[in-house]
Order: C-alpha cells, then structure tokens, then sequence
C-alpha cells in the first residue's frame, strides 16, 4: 500500500490534472481579488494569509491523496464524535464574532468547526451507507442517516451557522441518491415532514437585516457590466457597505473589477472542478470511492451554487463561503482536504 | 437495482449495468444547468441591466457616519458627576468626497488651512493617512467654537468634503479638578491603534480612572449608513443603529471634598489623601500641581502639552501614589508601637532633651535647637522631641522598626487600582547581600527612628498606615470604585473592599497611640496645634522631612507632613497632607488638615454621608 513518500507510480498516472488545473485558477483569481481589496488591518495582508494556507493546504491535499480513501472510512466514527466535540467545543471554548459563536482559538489560529465537520459529514455518511446494516438500500438506509444528520444539524444550528446545516442535507441527498435510493422514498416523506424540515431551515429568519447588502452586490456585479471596471475602478467593492466582501460576498467584488467575462472564467474553473468530481465518481466501480467522491463533489457544488446564487439574488442570504475564493483558513484547509479525497479516489479506481 | 451495494461486494460492473453512474452523470447534469441558470443572471445584471447598475453605482455614495457612544458618567459617592458630558463639534474631512485632483484638494484644504488657522501641512498629514476612498470621517479638530463651526458651514459649498459633526466630550467641574484621579481621555495612539481593541478616532482613557475603567465607560458607537448626492448632502438615512452609552462609575470619592482640599492646595506643591479608616475609600486625592485636565482631554492643546512638560514640578505625577518622600516623624508612631509591643519601650521612660545628641562621633540635633527639657514618651510625642526618639531608636532596635514599618504596610504596594504606584522603602537593618561587609551603621538607626534616612514612602501609603492606627490595625486597600452600572444590565461590577493586613498590636498599646496623637494636637505645647478645632477631637502627627537641598533659591528644604484622624475616639476620617518644601508640618500642613475638617464636619456638606 501507500504511505506519504512511497507513492506507487502507477498511482502518479492516474492524477486528475484537470481538477488541479482548475483548483490552481481558482485560488489564484482568489488572491488577485482578495489583493485588490487592501484590506490589512487585523494584521497581516489577507491574500497573502490566504496564499499561506493553501500553501499549508497543498500538505494537507497530497497527505490525503496518498493514503488509501478505504482506510480513512474505516476511521469514519472517529472522525465524525471528534467532529461533533469540536462543534460542541464551540459553546465552550467559542470566541463570539458579530453574535455566532463559531470559532474556537487553537493556539493562535481560530478555527471553524462547523468548517472541518462538513467532511466528517461526507466520511459518516458514507460510511453508515456502505455498511452492512444499510443493505439492502431501503426504508432501514434512510432510517440509519437520521441520527447522522440530525445530532450535528442540531450543533450547528445553535451556533448559529444555518448556511452549514443547511449544506448536510442535499449532500446527503446526492449520496442517497448515488447509493440507489428509491427516489420514492423522498415523495413518501409525509407532508408534515417535509415542512417541518423548511420551517426548520427558514433562511428568512436570518436576523441580520441582509437585503441591504444584497441589493449592494448586485449593484457591484450589475455595475461590473460585460468587461468590469478593473482593480482601480471597482469603487462599489471598497466601500464599507459589505461588510463580508473578503469572504461570502467576494463573488461580488470579482465580478464587480472582471465583468462578466471574467466571471465565465470563474464559473469555467467551477464547472471543470464539478464536473470532474462527478467524472471520479461515475468511473470509481466501488460503492466506498464512488460515495466519497459524490459526497464532498457534492459539498462544493452546493456551496458554489448556494453562494453565487445568493450574492446573485436568485436565493436568500444564508451564510456559505465560496470554496477556494473567499477568504478563510479553515474553509481552505477542509476545500484542499476534499480535493485530496477525490484525488485519492481516481488514483485507485483501476484497482 | 442496487446491484453493486450488496455486502461483501469488491468488484466492478460493465458500465450499462451501473444505474449508480447513470444517476451521478443525471446529477452532474443537474449542477451543469444551475451554473447556466447563474450564467443567465449574470448576463442579465451585467449585460441586459449593466448601464442600470453602473449609474446606480456612481450615484450610490453612502456615507458612514459613526454616532459615537457617550462615554460613561463618573459619580462621586453621594450621585454628584465628576465628569460630565456636553456635545461638542468636530471638524471632519471625508477623503472619498474630497476633490478628486490634487491642485483642487489641496486648494480646498487651503482654504480651510485659512479660515480655521490650521496649519496646512496638519491637513495633508491627516488626508494621507487614510485611503483616498474612504467614506469614514478623519476627524481634524474636536471642541470646535461656535464661531468656527458657523465659518465652515457659512463656506460650505467651497469645502466640498469636509463636514462639522456634533459629539460628546468630557466636561469638568473645573478646569483641573480631579485630574490625576480622573485622567485624561484622548483618541487612541498609533500603540493602542495596533493592538487592534480601537479604531483610529476612538476616545481612549489615557491616565487615571478613565484608563482604568476605559472598557466600562466606552460604551458601542452606533453610525448611520445615509445616502448623499455628489455634493455630499444627505439624501436618504438607509440604516441607523442606536450607540449604547458607557457604563456608570459610582467613585467612593466626595466631590465636595475633593475641591474644598483642591482648593487649599492651589499654589503649593504636594498631595493630600483623604480616607475613610473603616472601609479604605478614598474621599479626596489631590495631587498638586495639577494639569489642565480639560485641554488635555478631546485634541491636543500644543500650548497646555507644552506647558506641562516644561513645568519644573511634573504636574503629570501623581504625587498621592508616584512620589515617595521621608515620613519624618510620623515615623515615630511606628517606632512607639514597636517599643510599647516588644517591651523595649515603656510610657513612663524620660529623657532630658538639650536639643542634641551626640552619637557615634557625630552630633544629632532636635529640630528645637534649645531642647524640650525632661520629656517622657507621651510628651515626646506630643512636642515631637527628635533626641527623645533617637534614644528610643536605639533601644527598639533598626530591625524591630522594620519589622513593624513593613507590617504597617510601609515599602509595600497599597495595591490602590491606578496601578503605576511607588512602594515606598524601608532600608534593610542589615545586609543582606553575601560576602559584603554589613553596610547599617548604628547611626543610621539613630536617624531611622525621626523617619530620616533611606526610609521613603507614598502619602497614600501614610494614609493607609494612619487608618490602620485609626481603626486599630486593619491595612484597608484604598478604594476608589464602588460600583459600575450599565444603563441596561444594572451593576455589573462591584468592590466591597479588600484588607490588605492586620496588625496585632496590644490594646493598651492601641490606646496609648490614640491618646499621644490627641495630645499631638489638643495640647499646649504640641506641634499638631494648628489642626485644633474646638468641638472635634482630632488626633494626628506632624512631621518635617528634611531634604537635601538643589538649590539656594528654594523657599525651604523640608517637606511638611500633617497624618491625621477624627474623631479620636471613633475615626471616621483620616486626611493626610503633604506639602513639599512647606516647611514645618506643624504650620504649613496641619492648617490645611484643619480646614478640610472644619469643611467634612461643620460646613454643611451637602448631606455628607460619610459611611455611605
């Protein structure tokens, strides 16, 4: 088998360039719009902080490719009670930032756990759907994931981080989906469920009066028209106005100084990453990789869509980062972990 | 259906039996179209739209305007404010609405430069300081006058960027009252800028109270988001939130108090503390000179800094607690409850006093160059008989002295909460340092026992002392602060005082002390005279502290002590007055004692609640 430094070369053939291509793009146009923003002031220039962590990040990525996905999911149970004691730990150890406790303070970096949870989340849930007890797929699989999507949605949701709870459940859906769930079972759902479900998730009640800053994102974007104003001229972005332009609204900011070519380029890479997440896992003929590899394709593409959407107007604002473009240590550290996975995945799909 | 999720299953399918891929290429599929449906917005809010939003862009400017939060009230303990707050305008420059070329800019800051008599080079400091975007206001000048805030306004339409906003600053009673209890409050300097608690323009407690409690009394600065056309008048108030004031600060001090002993002060150079013996508050602290407390706080007054800092007295010394000077013969006190306690002294010991003392080759003198005649130790005490106490010293012992200074609290912190306090000293009676000849001459003892020497100690630290033989041998920690309150959440903090030690001294020993310092200023022939006030038993010590002199020029090299307490029999005041190069504490310090005494129990103190 593989260990970090004994990587067999017929592992080295099967790495999907693809995926990293588009990765490296992305984390580039990240830097040159964070770069654009000058904004230094808690210490320390954030592009290059946020060049620093993909640095660390890149470890992190070959650290994971290299060992085999199988034995990861065997440890899966560990993962996700350490993910939940660390979102526990919020209410303990958490630092309170514009009234969500979501960050704890390790040594001197803060950290975000509901952030590392998300792929604690995909390892569970794979986990507990390849497992014995899930066979056959059917009423006892979707019996088995309520506890594990519940108990963290409950954690997360306290915080309050609504943009992550919300993100577990069309993940889950897309592995029950993947694992051939009868796509029955979710119109059997009884009415009440379902609505309790929504009520429960009502991005509305997002107390922080946040239409205000949707109808400034727009006005950046919209301003932004086919070519953008470039760095200079993107006066909209530097105002005070949004106050989470360095990171949930940064789409706002890049596509206020690109336009809308450049924002075709943005959404490009995204397509490459998504579709060939997708790609890694139709081609993995083994229900461990192929589950993973939806999973965490999963979790960025609804991180994508719900993001840029929201910034776009098309969905109401809920809190999700843009994976690999907004600003934030522990968001690049869990992107560059999950690309890790789906390349440990195409690696081993001949095997 | 499930094919490939049976247990057990390892291996691999011929893709026309994977319904499993069917359905991840069906989902890719489904992502593929909501990325487009993204790209059709896009295309509709940059492309269809772009013209629409472009022009909303360039006349969305919103300006943010922070409503700064009033700073917490200080109150003295019977609701009377230390420190107030008025509204107050400040001059502001926008560095977004300011002119977009240079040769305009400047002309505008120019003019500006002209009408208000600014210096130029002070304006292009500030506008360079921040970005050329920003909406935030610099602020340039705070207390603005009425005169100039109506020139600005009068050429409003010539300063196109630069704005008079209304804010609340510190008010005094006077202009130096309290100042080295109350401290200054400036905006945030570039240090405390980095450590990232303050934003630049933040009013920061800087000394004093105001540093102390600075996190109390800030309160959350609340702003308004409103549009403004392209002549930066307000269109529009999109957004406001409310700025939450300062926390309350109930002070144990006594406003009233505090100016009658300011006003004694005016003049001289020195510090007067005045403390509740039963519970440690501090009712007055005055510390002269004092500085120009309202020029010092808001923006820098250059002439007021200026003239601080070249003031040969140090007006910024906090001189209750950051100067140490020789007690003096208040020392006495220490060294006559060590002799009672160890046995080595009685009452009834006498010495004949011919106003000197030859000792070790050297002459000691009494401050009454023609003697005191036969005196024993009450009388010593009461006529402050040096050559009674030098012989006394000798007998006690330097290391009894010592013991007995360091249990009263001498060369020890007072641990009073403005912190940066001096700790006084008591010389070590022998050396201790290894493998070096012992440095303590019997001399030094002799001049230990008059409190002269390398002894030193802080006027707060003497009150705490006289309190401890006020109310028989509890070490207070001065309090200054009894309560904080917020508007909304009540009392969030409070002190119910804090015993720092206890001396255990015989009571006979306790009442000979009492009785000595009655007879210090209720007697003929007692130096603490001047302290009477018939109808008050007040009992205290005087003390002269002698001092090397710097200069011919100065009026008189002895600082001048007066520690004392009333009612004798049950203290409920002790005042300490101190008065550098004042003389005799019988005639310079103990007259002020008198005074504040006469104002706390005669003059009709506004309800003067003592034990409040």
């Amino acid at each position: 088998m593989t260990v970090l430094g004994g990587i067999d070369r017929r592992l080295l053939q099967n790495v999907d360039w693809p995926l990293l291509g588009a990765m490296g793009g992305l984390v580039i146009l990240s830097a040159t719009t964070l770069a654009s923003l000058h904004i230094g002031r808690a210490g320390g220039n954030v592009a290059f902080r946020q060049l620093a962590w993909f640095t660390l990040g890149l470890f992190a990525l070959v650290a994971v490719a290299s060992v085999d996905y199988r034995r990861l999911v065997r440890l899966a149970p560990v993962f996700f009670v350490m993910g939940l004691v660390g979102l526990a730990s919020v209410f303990v150890l958490g630092r309170t930032v514009s009234g969500a406790r979501r960050w704890i303070l390790l040594g001197p970096m803060s950290v975000q756990p509901s952030e590392v949870f998300k792929l604690c989340f995909v390892l569970m849930a794979t986990w507990v759907l390849t497992s014995r007890w899930a066979q056959p797929v059917g009423k006892t699989t979707l019996a088995l994931t309520v506890p594990v999507l519940v108990v963290p949605v409950a954690l997360i949701v306290k915080q309050p981080d609504l943009g992550t709870a919300l993100l577990l459940f069309p993940v889950l859906t897309a592995l029950l989906v993947g694992a051939g769930i009868q796509l029955v079972w979710f119109l059997a759902m009884k009415e009440y469920q379902r609505e309790r479900i929504l009520v429960f998730l009502d991005p509305f009640r997002d107390p922080l009066g946040s239409a205000y800053n949707v109808i400034q994102a727009k006005i950046a974007i919209g301003s932004g028209q086919l070519l953008g104003k470039g760095v200079a001229g993107a006066t909209q972005s530097r105002l005070a106005f949004l106050p989470e332009r360095h990171t949930d609204f940064i789409f706002a900011v890049f596509a206020e100084t690109w336009g809308f070519v450049g924002c075709l380029v943005l959404l490009t890479c995204y397509a490459l990453l998504l579709l060939r997440g997708f790609d890694i896992a139709a081609s993995s003929r083994e229900p461990v990789g192929r589950l993973i590899a939806l999973g965490v394709t999963a979790l960025f593409a609804t991180q994508v869509l719900v993001n840029v959407g929201m910034v776009t107007g098309l969905l109401p604002v809920v809190g999700v980062p843009l994976p690999l473009m907004s600003y934030g240590g522990t968001s690049m550290l869990v992107s560059l972990t999950g690309l890790g996975l789906l390349l440990s995945v195409r690696m081993r799909q001949f095997q | 259906m499930n094919s490939w999720s049976g247990p057990g299953y390892r291996g691999g399918l011929p893709e026309s039996h994977d319904p499993g891929r069917k359905r991840i290429v069906g989902m890719s599929i489904a992502v593929s179209v909501a990325l487009l449906v993204i790209v059709c917005q896009l295309w509709y809010l940059q492309v269809l739209e772009g013209g629409r939003f472009q022009e909303a862009s360039d006349k969305n400017r919103i300006r943010i305007r922070p409503i700064a939060a009033p700073r917490g009230i200080l109150f003295d303990r019977n609701g009377l404010p230390l420190v107030d707050n008025r509204p107050a305008f400040t001059l502001s420059l926008i560095p977004r609405e300011l002119e977009r070329d240079l040769d305009k800019r400047d002309a505008t800051l120019g003019r500006l430069a002209v009408l208000l008599q600014i210096p130029f080079q002070e304006l292009q400091d500030a506008v360079a300081k921040v970005s050329s975007d920003s909406f935030l206001p610099v602020r340039i000048r705070r207390g603005l006058s009425i005169a100039d805030m109506q020139k600005v306004e009068e050429w409003k339409l010539e300063l196109p960027g630069v704005i008079v906003e209304v804010e609340p600053q510190r008010v005094y009673p006077n202009s130096r009252f309290a100042a080295h209890l109350l401290g200054y409050v400036r905006e945030a300097n570039d240090e405390q800028l980095k450590q990232g608690r303050y934003r630049r323009g933040d009013m920061v407690g800087q000394t004093g109270l105001e540093r102390l409690l600075d996190e109390f009394l800030r309160g959350k600065d609340g702003g308004e988001r409103i549009e403004v056309d392209a002549m930066g008048r307000p269109v529009r108030l999109v957004q406001s939130t409310e700025p939450h004031p300062g926390a309350q600060v109930v002070t144990t001090v006594n406003r009233r108090v505090q100016e009658v002993a300011e006003k004694l002060m005016e003049g001289k150079t020195g510090a007067v503390v005045v403390m509740d013996p039963r519970n440690g508050d501090v009712l007055a602290m005055v510390s002269t000179p004092a500085f120009e407390i309202d020029r010092f706080t808001g923006t820098i007054d250059r002439d007021a800094w200026l003239r601080v800092m070249k003031d040969p007295e140090f007006p910024l010394l906090n001189r209750t607690i950051q100067s140490q000077y020789p007690p003096g013969s208040i020392f006495k006190m220490v060294l006559t409850a060590a002799g009672l306690q160890e046995g080595t002294l009685t009452p009834s010991d006498s010495v004949h006093c011919q106003g000197e003392f030859p000792f070790g080759g050297r002459v000691f003198r009494d401050w009454k160059k023609e003697g005191h005649g036969t005196v024993d130790l009450m009388g010593a005490m009461a006529q402050s008989c040096d050559v009674f106490f030098y012989n006394a010293g000798l007998k006690v012992g330097a290391p009894a002295m010592a013991k007995y200074a360091s249990a009263f609290g001498f060369g020890v912190a007072t641990g009073i909460e403005l912190g940066t306090e001096k700790l006084g000293l008591i010389p070590a009676p022998k050396s201790l340092r290894k493998g070096k000849p012992p440095v303590w001459h019997a001399g030094e003892t002799v001049n230990m026992s008059i409190g002269q020497g390398q002894l030193l100690a802080t006027p707060m630290q003497i009150a705490r002392f006289m309190s401890a033989i006020a109310n028989g041998g509890v070490l207070w920690k001065p309090r200054l602060v009894q309560r904080i309150e917020r508007p909304d959440r009540g009392v969030v903090w409070s002190d119910a005082g804090t015993v720092n030690g206890h001396v255990e001294l015989n009571p006979a020993v306790w009442a000979f002390l009492r009785r000595s310092l009655w007879a210090v200023v209720n007697t003929s022939n007692g130096t603490g005279i001047a302290a009477r006030i018939p109808g008050l038993d007040i009992a205290g010590k005087t003390g002269t502290a002698q001092t090397i002199a710097n200069s011919k020029s100065e009026k008189g090299q002895d600082h001048a002590w007066f520690a004392s307490f009333a009612p004798a029999r049950d203290p409920e005041v002790v005042i300490v007055v101190l008065v550098e190069r004042g003389g005799h504490g019988g005639s310079m310090a103990a007259p002020i004692a008198r005074q504040i005494y006469n104002a706390i129990f005669f003059e009709k103190v506004a309800s003067l609640d003592i034990s409040g």
